[in-house]
């Protein structure tokens, strides 16, 4: 049973939807790493998936916001989505990935203000 | 360690007049916390809303948005309370050592 | 979520990314660069609407207007002005785990 068949007739069907309707917007390589991340993600969810609603809005938020920037899907969340999605989710791993995105944010904030 | 005290500095800045963020930093500035920055400063006030220990109004301000005044409550009063005993308590014990020396 | 709140969230965030559009360059690169921080941590503030990235819109506006720069005002450690600022909050992360808790508990 994948993600979507799984959430199908549950009440939570209309913010599914409006996820979708979200995603399309998005370019390709978007697209594809977005499908990936629901599936890594759907493991961490209850009976449900309620608890997974926010989450998967606090990442299409972020996809949101970095593909109107012009990076890629890969400069955003680095090749390893699996180990993202575990961080996302807070197990093993999560603090190492909490460092990589600190060290990430101050360097960016370095590079793009030219110091 | 300062951390918590800079909280306690910003409560008791508070406690004596009703005030904003940018103008609590220009006071700890000026006593001579020159490292200290806005943003500090307004982590430590989202906490002190948080824990329910100020009574925020927004008044309008020239400098862009409206600003959010803090004012001090009976919580917080509390609060501050607290903080100076535990700080009493810290540094005498700091004293009594330094003085054994 | 009704069409109604998708509307009206959508024009609240609207509202807010046209704020941040109009603060100077320099803080609309922290100010994007924290968000997408913010994001991928994700406190649970995020579902409360704009309210805590609003706040910081706020707090720079006003750092703006007094000519300050950026950094000035929060310091050159952008992620530990964040960490802070989220220190007291449950993140995403939190929840997710919680559930997981209840769920092993109900299964066994």
């Amino acid at each position: 049973m994948n993600f979507w068949e799984k959430i199908t007739g549950s009440d939570m069907t209309k913010e599914m939807k409006a996820f979708e309707a979200r995603t399309k917007m998005l370019p390709a390589d978007y697209q594809a790493a977005w499908g990936k991340i629901n599936e890594y993600l759907w493991a961490y969810s209850d009976f449900s998936g309620r608890n997974l609603i926010p989450i998967l809005d606090g990442v299409l938020g972020l996809l949101e916001e970095t593909a109107e920037d012009g990076q890629t899907v890969n400069e955003v969340l680095g090749d390893d989505l699996k180990g993202f999605c575990s961080a996302l989710a807070g197990e093993e791993g999560a603090k190492s990935f909490r460092d990589k995105w600190r060290a990430q944010l101050n360097r960016n904030v370095a590079k793009k203000l030219g110091k | 360690m300062l951390k918590g005290a800079l909280e306690g500095c910003v409560l008791e800045i508070i406690s004596r007049n009703e005030t904003y963020g940018y103008e609590i930093t220009r006071q700890l500035n000026a006593l001579g916390f020159t490292d200290v920055v806005e943003g500090t400063v307004y982590t430590i006030l989202i906490r002190l809303e948080k824990n329910k220990l100020v009574e925020i109004t927004k008044k309008p301000s020239d400098m862009g948005p409206p600003r959010k005044f803090f004012a001090i409550n009976d919580a917080g009063r509390e609060e501050l309370r607290r903080f100076w005993e535990k700080w009493e308590f810290v540094s005498s014990k700091i004293n009594e050592l330094k003085g054994r020396a | 979520m009704s069409i109604r709140d998708m509307i009206e969230g959508k024009k609240e965030w609207r509202a807010h990314v046209a704020r941040v559009k109009a603060l100077p360059h320099d803080y609309q690169i922290v100010y994007r660069e924290i968000q997408k921080y913010l994001f991928k941590v994700g406190p649970v503030e995020l579902n409360d609407g704009t309210g805590l990235l609003s706040g910081i819109v706020d707090l720079f506006a006003e750092g703006a207007g007094m000519g300050k720069g950026v950094l000035e005002v929060t310091g050159n450690d952008v992620a530990a002005f964040c960490d802070d600022l989220i220190k007291d909050s449950k993140t995403f992360a939190d929840i997710i785990q919680e559930s997981m808790e209840q769920k092993g508990k109900k299964t066994t």
